[in-house]
């Protein structure tokens, strides 16, 4: 197993440019491409090392450098081994190409990508909502979305006090956490 | 019993319709839809529609610390929780370069095998109920709770049972309990025959079942399917052989095929797999005895962990399939991002999408639940 994946290892740095490899585990490599290198790196893995299981494109939001990482994971039926290809974009204007003439599943992650971060895939077959239909928000996956704070301007907060509470607290039981105990959530500073 | 101002509506003459097939119907597994487009019985077009159940779990554990996401990974599937601690757990003991004992793989496999018997009797029950053999349902869901059981005495919850934790498990085993979990199995495998009888080799199934739904292994590998419905087209491809975790290197256990590729042929892959898992189990039960040591590494402060920076991804094989785990860390206390890749993410929606169309309506409900989508990991 190991030989066929330094037989292809050796043919992907000869013909990318700007590629590098890292072997993470046996099973494992890591690939860092230039964005516009990608479909050039995943139809020869597809085409020559057999890897043509899309098991998941992952997508991170690296605000503080103003990218977007994509991370493409190929697995081989026949080399048993896992491929993850990352690049990075910008985050602004988020567009990056779809790979669903390579990988059909490529449909469903680039579809929840736009969803979730706003990118979007040219030539991806359908980039509608699909989870968040009634949505008419920022992406919410995107770092800068604070969800606590997009609840504080846009919805209010009720006091929960049921009459059974009261009638427990009154026996002196229920549990009730005043703020300053609060160990972790909701804390204000 | 009009009223006065009714008008027939005069519509163009076509036999074709438009129907919303859930989110809240029997046939559906879970809060799913789809919208379908029917010329008189006859599929013409089907779009999965989900969304009902997002919880933002993603969002929800960069806003967590990494032990806290503990609690919240096992919800995410809800017939088969305890893969998603454990591929959780093993990205973070990647990340932080935690040795897991012996002891703990072990146990680990257990409850893995464990939840993968409960989630088929599960699904074999509502499998059933779609073609009206309610019987296989009431039986399907008693003997899971046999399982359920056997997690509640170990584990302390009977569905999430939060047991596995980055470096090991939560807490060693009861005294006696291996017995009973032996118990348990020669009851659940006494009871197959009775299943095959009553379900498997009933005509009712088998003549519904048949040429429903089928997918070619050409097409299963294009559309990403994996699990039982990709080993139902005859490929014998298992994350447990062929991308070891845990322990199941050192384990037997057979990879069930079928040729097939319908309704079918999923539905018994998952029978025969559950005798595997049964044989699994058994395998622990007997070498647990003889496995001495703690159950887990030892890890900092929970509150105060800081986990080191990097990321990886790891995969497991879970009752529907491949399920994934991409984990970044910056190297911070609460993970920068947390990517589930559920298994069902392909099946229940591009592959049902497929399926259904050129099916009849009544064979939707029997197509989904022979893919064993589950909507939950689709929207997490």
């Amino acid at each position: 197993m190991s030989k066929q994946i330094t037989h292809w290892l050796d043919d992907l740095l000869a013909e990318i440019e700007g590629i590098v490899v890292r072997r993470k585990s046996s099973r494992r490599v890591r690939v860092d491409v230039p964005a516009d290198a990608l479909p050039a790196l995943l139809e020869l893995l597809q085409g020559r090392a057999g890897y043509i299981h899309l098991s998941a494109i992952s997508c991170v939001d690296w605000i503080k450098e103003d990218e977007f990482e994509l991370v493409y994971h190929v697995w081989s039926y026949e080399s048993h081994s896992l491929v993850s290809a990352h690049i990075r974009i910008a985050r602004e204007p988020g567009v990056y190409l779809s790979v669903y003439d390579l990988y059909q599943p490529a449909a469903f992650f680039e579809r929840d990508i736009h969803e979730m971060y706003g990118i979007h895939f040219e030539g991806s077959p359908n980039m509608e909502k699909f989870i968040l239909t009634e949505w008419d928000g920022p992406p919410p996956m995107r770092k800068e979305f604070d969800s606590e704070a997009y609840i504080n301007e846009h919805l209010s907060w009720q006091e929960y006090n049921p009459e059974w509470l009261q009638e427990l607290v009154a026996e002196g039981g229920g549990v009730i956490i005043p703020p300053e105990e609060q160990r972790f959530s909701q804390k204000k500073k | 019993m009009r009223p006065e101002n009714y008008e027939a509506q005069r519509q163009p003459p076509s036999n074709e319709f438009e129907l919303n097939f859930g989110p809240n119907h029997p046939g559906i597994e879970g809060n799913y839809a789809l919208k379908v487009k029917l010329h008189g019985d006859v599929v013409l077009e089907a779009q999965a529609d989900g969304g009902y159940l997002h919880r933002g779990f993603e969002k929800l554990m960069e806003q967590r610390l990494w032990i806290q996401n503990i609690a919240l990974v096992p919800r995410i599937c809800v017939p088969d929780p305890s893969p998603m601690e454990l591929c959780y757990s093993m990205a973070v003991e990647q990340l932080c370069g935690l040795h897991v004992p012996q002891r703990a793989n072990w146990i680990r496999v257990m409850q893995l095998e464990l939840s993968r018997i409960a989630a088929h009797l599960f699904t074999f029950g509502g499998h059933a109920a779609t073609t009206g053999m309610y019987s296989t349902m009431y039986w399907g869901v008693a003997d899971r709770d046999l399982v359920l059981d056997l997690f509640e005495e170990f584990t302390g919850g009977r569905v999430y049972s939060i047991y596995n934790i980055p470096g090991g498990v939560r807490r060693e085993l009861p005294s006696g309990f291996l017995q009973r979990v032996s118990e348990t199995l020669d009851y659940i495998e006494s009871r197959l025959p009775d299943y095959d009888n009553l379900f498997f080799k009933n005509q009712v199934f088998v003549k519904r079942a048949k040429d429903v739904g089928v997918m070619t292994q050409e097409q299963a590998l294009a559309w990403g399917v994996t699990g039982p419905n990709l080993r139902a087209t005859g490929l014998a491809f298992d994350v447990r052989r062929d991308d070891p975790y845990l322990i199941y290197d050192q384990l037997e256990f057979e990879i069930p095929t079928e040729e097939s590729g319908d309704a079918w042929a999923r539905t018994l892959v998952r029978r025969h797999e559950l005798m595997e898992s049964i044989r699994i189990v058994r395998q622990v039960v007997e070498a647990l005895p003889d496995i001495h040591g703690p159950i887990r590494a030892p890890i900092p402060n929970p509150l105060a962990w800081n986990v080191p920076a990097g990321e990886t991804y790891t995969r497991v094989e879970s009752s529907k399939g491949e399920l994934c785990y991409y984990v970044v860390s910056d190297g911070g206390p609460k993970p920068y991002r947390v990517h589930v890749r559920g298994p069902s993410s392909m099946h229940a929606v591009q592959v049902l999408e497929k399926l259904s169309v050129g099916s009849r309506i009544e064979d939707i409900a029997q197509t989904m639940f022979s893919l064993d989508a589950c909507p939950p990991e689709v929207d997490r």
